[in-house]
C-alpha cells in the first residue's frame, strides 16, 4: 500500500515538474515571439510619424518649392525663426519645430542667423517632456553667381516635437 | 530484483532525457530561424526621406559650365554618361564617389540609431556601378529605392540602413 502511494507521488511529482518545464518552455517562446511584434509595432508608430513630419515640410510658410516634396526654403527658415515667428505661435499643431543643416557636418550648434549656421529654432512652446521625431529635408534657397540664377540645396535635419496628451483629469 | 528496478529506473531517466534533448532541438530550430529571418523593410519612409534630401543636394561639379552644378540626381546621369566635371577636372564618377560618401557619412553620422548603411547604384538587371557602404549591421533593416530616367536607361538608387 505505502509503495503504491510512494508511486503515486513519484508520478504526480514527475508530472508537475514536466508540466512547469513545458510552461516555462512555452513562456520562453511567447517572449520572443511578441518581442517581435512589439518591435513592429514601434518601427510602425514611428513611421507614421514621420510620415506626418511631411505635412509640416509642405506648409506653404516653409517649404521651398509645391512641386518638391520635404524641402525647405532657407529664406523662409530665417524669417520664420526671427522675430516675425512669434506670430505663428498658434498656427503650429506641435510642441517645438527646428531645423538642423547636417551637411556640412560640424560640431558646435550655430543658431542662425549667423556666418557659418547650422541651426534654426522655429517654434518652442516650452512644453517639457515632448517625443522628438525627425527626418532629412532639403533646405534650398536661390543663389546668384556669375549673373546665373540657381537652386543651391543642402542636406538638413527637419526635428519635430510632438505634443503629449494631457494625463487624465488634467486641464485642458 | 534489484537489478530489475534499477532497469526501470535508468529506462525512466532515458525517457526523460529523451524529451529534454528533444525540446532543447526544437527550441534552437526556433531560435535560429527566428535570429536569421529579420525581415527587410522594402518601402521605408525614412530611407525615402534620406533619398530625396541626397538627391537634390547641390554638388559642387559643373559638367557644362559654372554655376550650372550638378544636384545628385544630375551627378548619378553624369557618371552613367561617363562626363567629366569641367570645372574640378575629375571625372563626373570620381567626384559622385568622393562626395556621396561624404554626404552619406555625415548624414549617418547624426543619426545614433544607425549601424550600418550601404548605397548602391546600378543599371537595370542589377549592373552595379557604384556601392558605398560602412558599419555593422545588428538590427533591423529598412531599405528603398528611387528609379531616375536618363535618355532611355533606368538608374537605379537603393540604399539600405540597418538599426543599432
Amino acid at each position: 500500500m505505502v509503495k503504491g502511494q510512494m508511486k503515486i507521488q513519484q508520478m504526480a511529482v514527475m508530472i508537475v515538474a514536466v508540466f512547469f518545464f513545458f510552461i516555462l518552455v512555452g513562456l520562453f517562446f511567447l517572449g520572443i515571439v511578441f518581442k517581435d511584434v512589439k518591435g513592429g509595432a514601434g518601427q510602425l508608430q514611428k513611421e507614421q510619424a514621420i510620415s506626418s513630419l511631411r505635412v509640416i515640410a509642405d506648409m506653404s510658410e516653409l517649404n521651398y518649392d509645391s512641386s518638391w516634396s520635404m524641402s525647405l526654403d532657407e529664406d523662409k527658415l530665417r524669417i520664420m525663426s526671427g522675430n516675425f515667428g512669434g506670430a505663428y505661435d498658434l498656427f503650429w499643431p506641435v510642441a517645438s519645430v527646428e531645423v538642423f543643416k547636417v551637411y556640412p557636418r560640424f560640431d558646435e550648434v550655430e543658431e542662425c542667423p549667423g556666418v557659418g549656421c547650422n541651426y534654426y529654432g522655429i517654434y518652442d512652446n516650452g512644453q517639457g517632456g515632448v517625443k522628438t521625431y525627425s527626418t532629412y529635408v532639403a533646405i534650398c534657397e536661390k543663389v546668384r553667381e556669375s549673373g546665373s540664377t540657381y537652386d543651391d540645396c543642402e542636406v538638413g535635419k527637419l526635428v519635430v516635437g510632438v505634443k503629449q496628451p494631457l494625463a487624465a483629469g488634467g486641464r485642458g | 530484483m534489484v537489478g530489475g528496478r534499477l532497469k526501470y529506473g535508468q529506462q525512466e531517466i532515458v525517457g526523460f532525457v529523451l524529451i529534454v534533448v528533444l525540446v532543447v532541438v526544437g527550441l534552437m530550430i526556433f531560435l535560429v530561424i527566428s535570429l536569421k529571418d529579420s525581415p527587410v523593410n522594402e518601402d521605408s519612409v525614412v530611407v525615402s526621406n534620406v533619398i530625396d534630401a541626397i538627391m537634390r543636394h547641390t554638388t559642387e561639379c559643373a559638367i557644362v559650365y559654372e554655376p550650372d552644378y550638378d544636384n545628385f540626381e544630375d551627378l548619378f546621369k553624369s557618371c552613367y554618361l561617363g562626363d567629366r566635371c569641367k570645372n574640378l577636372g575629375m571625372s563626373a564618377c570620381d567626384y559622385l564617389n568622393e562626395s556621396l560618401s561624404d554626404v552619406l557619412s555625415a548624414m549617418m553620422a547624426s543619426d545614433a540609431s544607425v549601424g550600418f548603411y550601404e548605397l548602391d547604384f546600378f543599371v537595370g538587371e542589377g549592373d552595379g556601378l557604384l556601392r558605398i557602404s560602412n558599419g555593422n549591421c545588428s538590427g533591423s533593416v529598412s531599405a528603398a529605392q528611387r528609379k531616375i530616367i536618363s535618355g532611355s536607361d533606368g538608374l537605379f538608387i537603393r540604399i539600405k540602413i540597418c538599426g543599432i
